[in-house]
């Protein structure tokens, strides 16, 4: 969907204002405009919650090794792809790139899923 | 029952969460309310914004012919960007050696009542170098046994690093890369 240069520049401006909320309504209708920093947002906050969700899933069967980390980190990586390539259809090149969209909060993600996985194995299964 | 051979470990995430939430509310009070610093991230939101929107309408074929005027104003625009995001760096150092001051406070009381004692159970063997953390002060050669300290640092870095992002307290995106070291180059004629 093309739009106009001045266009972009007034759906920027409006959706500067946006809230976190707004920007998580907005991945319900695909085909809205993406403000970097939103996007970045949106992806943060997603990889958190696939963290936490894997770190106590692995904690509860429980998964055991340090194999598992890179499943996870493979996981959510495949995720966040698929919502920006597949279901958003954005182009990477617009928001710095694959590697900038995929490293946004991964290194958080990553400290939140150990916790979520050690906190939920020593608590149930010891 | 489970739960309470490793319920400290709960005590500890407890600990963290408060702890953070003190930590950002002394950068509030030190840093983020005040004008300056207020100004300084709108600069660098701005000036980030001017330089992408410059680099998405130029197009390579235009970049490789350096139209001189907008390739200097872009020039002047990254280093005002960096300009701004060394004197954001500086700024927060007055709150960092306060926030430090407390975590080194917390850290110490967490010590002194976990010291010998595993708070949790991993379900991986880390490799040697992180067991220097995670095993560090614990009897026995259970690589699996995790001290307070390992745990303590995934608290603190999960929960605050969140914390500022839920806050809006993190670094803007257009200072990232940049730093307190990041010396604004002089382009050469």
């Amino acid at each position: 969907m093309v739009q106009s240069w001045d266009n972009v520049k007034g759906e920027r401006q409006h959706q500067d204002s946006d809230t976190s909320n707004t920007a998580f309504k907005k991945l319900m209708n695909r085909n809205l405009f993406w403000d970097r920093d939103q996007l970045g947002d949106v992806f943060h906050w997603l990889r958190q919650a696939i963290a936490v969700i894997c770190g106590i899933v692995w904690g509860l069967i429980p998964l055991t090794g340090v194999g598992w980390i890179i499943v996870f980190l493979t996981l959510s990586s495949a995720i966040i792809y698929g919502v920006y390539a597949l279901y958003l259809r954005v182009n990477a090149e617009e928001f710095g790139g694959d590697g900038t969209l995929l490293l946004e909060g991964l290194f958080a993600s990553v400290i939140l899923f150990l916790l979520a996985w050690v906190l939920a194995y020593s608590l149930i299964h010891h | 029952m489970a739960a309470a051979r490793y319920g400290d470990a709960l005590l500890i995430v407890a600990i963290s969460v408060v702890s953070a939430i003190i930590c950002e509310g002394i950068s509030w009070v030190l840093i983020y309310r005040t004008t300056n610093y207020k100004s300084l991230r709108s600069t660098i939101d701005r000036t980030s914004k001017k330089i992408e929107t410059m680099k998405s309408q130029t197009p390579a074929s235009a970049i490789a012919a350096a139209k001189k005027s907008k390739s200097k104003k872009m020039d002047r625009y990254e280093l005002s960007l960096k300009e701004s995001s060394r004197d954001l760096s500086l700024s927060k150092f007055k709150s960092g050696a306060v926030v430090a001051l407390v975590l080194f406070v917390v850290f110490g009381l967490l010590s002194s009542l976990f010291e010998g004692k595993a708070v949790a159970k991993l379900p991986f063997s880390p490799i040697p170098l992180i067991q220097k953390m995670s095993h560090r002060g614990l009897p026995g050669d259970d690589a699996t046994d995790c001290s307070m300290v390992f745990l303590y640092f995934l608290c603190s870095v999960s929960i605050r690093s969140n914390l500022q992002k839920f806050l809006g307290f993190s670094p803007p995106r257009g200072a990232a890369g940049q730093g307190l070291f990041a010396i604004p180059e002089q382009k050469l004629k």
